[in-house]
């Protein structure tokens, strides 16, 4: 196994970039960490996340802000809110401030509200890297990436390392959303005439997209796409993971194939956090234990756990 | 490391070498925080609280921000006294700063019981009686609210602290709290700590549902500030000082001058909990920053500010 080295955490500064929106309430958020920073997350592991403080960070001018969001985000905050990442590059070139980091985040509340006037040159705070990320275990030779909506980010991560620091393990991935205009990456139409993202197949990772309208690729659940193809295509138990982040019902349907298939599966879950490195115990996760449950933190135990621990909550 | 003796206190018996403590349920077990600033220059830390048995906790969402502030209801959910001994302890041990632990029960038996094991460890050095708690059903603050209840359990802890120093912890949700402030002190409290999370409720207001599984939780944060530091005070006038009773106080402390109102207002010692969530070296900067205040304002312990509001 890799990737459990106890890394250590810190506050630094980043700076920012770039702010793009990528479509609707979806934007990429470019940042150059300071050296402080490179350093903490020179070995970070996808899943891994970081907690930002993003409470002097400005509202936008009102007409900037999603007509249904312009009330609730008034409210000021307090607490830090928690990102993982899409991609980290640490180029090797540079010394001291080498690592350069990508966000992909939807706006839903007053702290992303605010995120979104975020611009090159500003600097924010942030605290990382936190809790334990995906494990890639040793010889592994297919990886099988499921991710929903805006939990995808981290999927993306470990396609980029999995590329990089595992040449002979070939990765598929899985990525569902309510309808075409609810993917976080770009959409394109493929080699095959079907539809691809191309985020992953620049890295030469084959895509399969589902919504849940049917407005591209598989009409339903990205799990039930997930079940169809592994019905069609056996892989190697021994020899394959699927690795998973989104909404907790879609982590539990993928639990659910990823079992009836007899796969290795790890999950990465999300929890309301005050504080995202084990101090207050918002972040609760249910884990079995023996004949009975127990909680873990997700900042800390967490977020990626193996599947086959979790007591998923199911709405 | 660095010390700054213009910050030094006598809390109850116990020297502190400083009086920034960090507040129960706020700093894990103590080793997270020790990951960005060296714990040595802490008056104490206070455990989250241990209760006989294990609990859970409550289901989640267990917090929610709010306009300067969150609430919280965490439901106490801690290893129970067992693993405690046999994990914490250790950890605690290899600081090198005092210790309070911060005991949580559902009947007074309980409660004994865990300061009765615990005060026969050398690891700890002083006892925070929770009778506060507002995100449990049973015990917490139904026992913080009756005057004749903190008299009874507060003699049943202390018989058993050995030469362990007892503070009780107030809750603000009474009427008037230098009622409980008095009873604590009467039935042998060696100090008092104040405020714990006042009650309070978030509505979603798409669902119509509270936002907490627990239905209620404990606002912490910058929003009760101004309350705590009148609490303190009332406390501190009406009950502490002419016992001679030091006072820990808290509530929204997040920076230098927060912490100096809470001294003048008239605690020895003050507690920093949510602020931390946010930097965990919140607890650094204001230690730092009262020996800064002492040097410039020509003070030459910090003890000359308790309670010097005019
Ligand atoms: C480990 C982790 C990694 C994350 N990575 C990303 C990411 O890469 N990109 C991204 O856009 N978002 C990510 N999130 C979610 C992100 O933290 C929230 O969207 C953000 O905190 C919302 O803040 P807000 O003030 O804008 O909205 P709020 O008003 O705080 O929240 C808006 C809505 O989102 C829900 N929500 C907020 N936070 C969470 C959470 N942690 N879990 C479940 N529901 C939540 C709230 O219940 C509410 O309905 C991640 C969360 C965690 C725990
Ligand atoms: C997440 C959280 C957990 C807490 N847990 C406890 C606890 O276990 N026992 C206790 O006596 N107080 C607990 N408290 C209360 C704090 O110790 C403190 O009294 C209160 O939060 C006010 O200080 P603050 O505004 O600086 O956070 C908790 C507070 C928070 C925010
Ligand atoms: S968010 Fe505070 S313990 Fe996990």
């Amino acid at each position: 196994m890799e990737n459990e080295k106890a890394v250590n955490k810190g506050i630094f500064e980043a700076e920012v970039l770039s702010n793009q929106q990528i479509r609707q309430c979806y934007y990429r958020l470019n940042l150059q960490f300071d050296a402080k920073g490179s350093r903490l997350f020179e070995n970070v592991a996808p899943g891994q996340f970081s907690e930002l403080d993003l409470s002097n960070v400005s509202l936008p001018e009102t007409s900037m802000i999603p007509i249904h969001l312009r009330d609730t985000s008034a409210k000021q905050i307090l607490l830090r809110r928690p990102f993982s990442f899409s991609d980290i590059v640490v180029s090797p070139l540079t010394e001291g401030c080498c690592v350069k980091a990508e966000i992909l985040y939807c706006v839903l509340g007053p702290a992303t509200v605010r995120m979104m006037s975020l611009k090159c040159d500003d600097r924010i705070s942030v605290l990382g890297p936190l809790g334990k990320g995906f494990m890639v275990p040793d010889g592994l030779k297919q990886a099988i990436l499921v991710a929903g909506g805006m939990g995808s980010p981290p999927v993306l991560h470990l396609a980029n390392h999995l590329k990089q620091h595992h040449p002979d393990c070939e990765v598929i991935a899985f990525v569902g959303a309510k309808s075409i205009e609810s993917f976080p990456f770009t959409v394109r139409i493929g080699n095959a005439k079907n539809l691809v993202l191309e985020e992953f197949e620049r890295i030469g990772i084959p895509s399969h997209i589902a919504t849940d309208d049917g407005s591209a690729g598989y009409h339903g659940f990205v799990t039930d796409n997930v079940r169809h193809w592994l019905e069609n295509n056996p892989v190697d138990p021994a020899s394959s993971a699927v690795f998973a982040c989104g909404p907790e019902p879609m982590l539990a349907g993928t639990a659910r194939v990823a079992k009836d298939f007899n796969l290795p599966c790890q999950v990465s879950m999300e929890r309301m956090m005050a504080c995202g490195i084990g101090l207050c115990q918002s972040c609760a996760v249910e884990v079995k234990k023996n004949s009975d449950t127990e909680y873990q933190l997700c900042c800390k135990n967490g977020p990626v756990f193996n599947a086959e621990d979790v007591v998923f909550e199911e709405e | 490391m660095e010390q700054n003796s213009n910050l030094k206190v006598d809390f109850a018996g116990l020297t502190l070498a400083s009086p920034v403590i960090t507040a129960s349920g706020t700093c894990g077990y103590a080793d997270e925080l020790a990951e960005f600033m060296d714990v040595s220059r802490l008056g104490a830390i206070t455990t989250k609280s241990i209760s006989l048995e294990p609990r859970k906790g409550n289901p989640t969402p267990r917090i929610v921000e709010t306009n300067s502030g969150m609430l919280n209801a965490i439901g106490l959910a801690n290893m129970g006294l067992q693993r405690f001994q046999d994990e914490i302890i250790p950890v605690l041990q290899s600081l090198d700063t005092k210790i309070f632990v911060n005991l949580a029960g559902k009947t007074i038996d309980e409660y004994v019981k865990v300061a009765q094991t615990l005060a026969h460890s050398d690891a700890i050095d002083g006892f925070e009686l929770n009778i506060s708690c507002p995100n449990v059903k049973k015990g917490g603050i139904t026992f913080g609210t009756d005057p004749k209840l903190i008299k009874e359990i507060t003699s049943a802890v202390k018989d058993v602290c050995l030469s362990k120093p007892l503070m009780v912890k107030l809750t603000p949700t009474v009427t008037d709290i230098s009622m409980t402030a008095a009873a604590a002190v009467e039935a042998g409290a060696d100090a008092l700590s104040l405020v714990n999370t006042f009650t309070a409720m978030v509505i979603d207001v798409q669902k119509r549902k509270p936002v907490l599984a627990n239905r209620t939780g404990g606002l912490s944060g910058p929003a009760i500030k101004p309350i705590a530091v009148y609490l303190v005070n009332k406390v501190y006038n009406e009950v502490a000082r002419d016992a001679g009773i030091p006072i820990l106080g808290m509530g929204g402390i997040r920076t230098v001058s927060d912490a100096l109102e809470f001294i003048i207002a008239g605690a020895t010692a003050v507690g920093i909990g949510t602020a931390t969530f946010v930097y965990p070296d919140t607890t650094k900067n204001i230690i730092d920053g009262l020996a800064t205040y002492c040097k410039n304002e020509g003070i030459s312990n910090i003890t000359e500010l308790i309670g010097c509001l005019e």
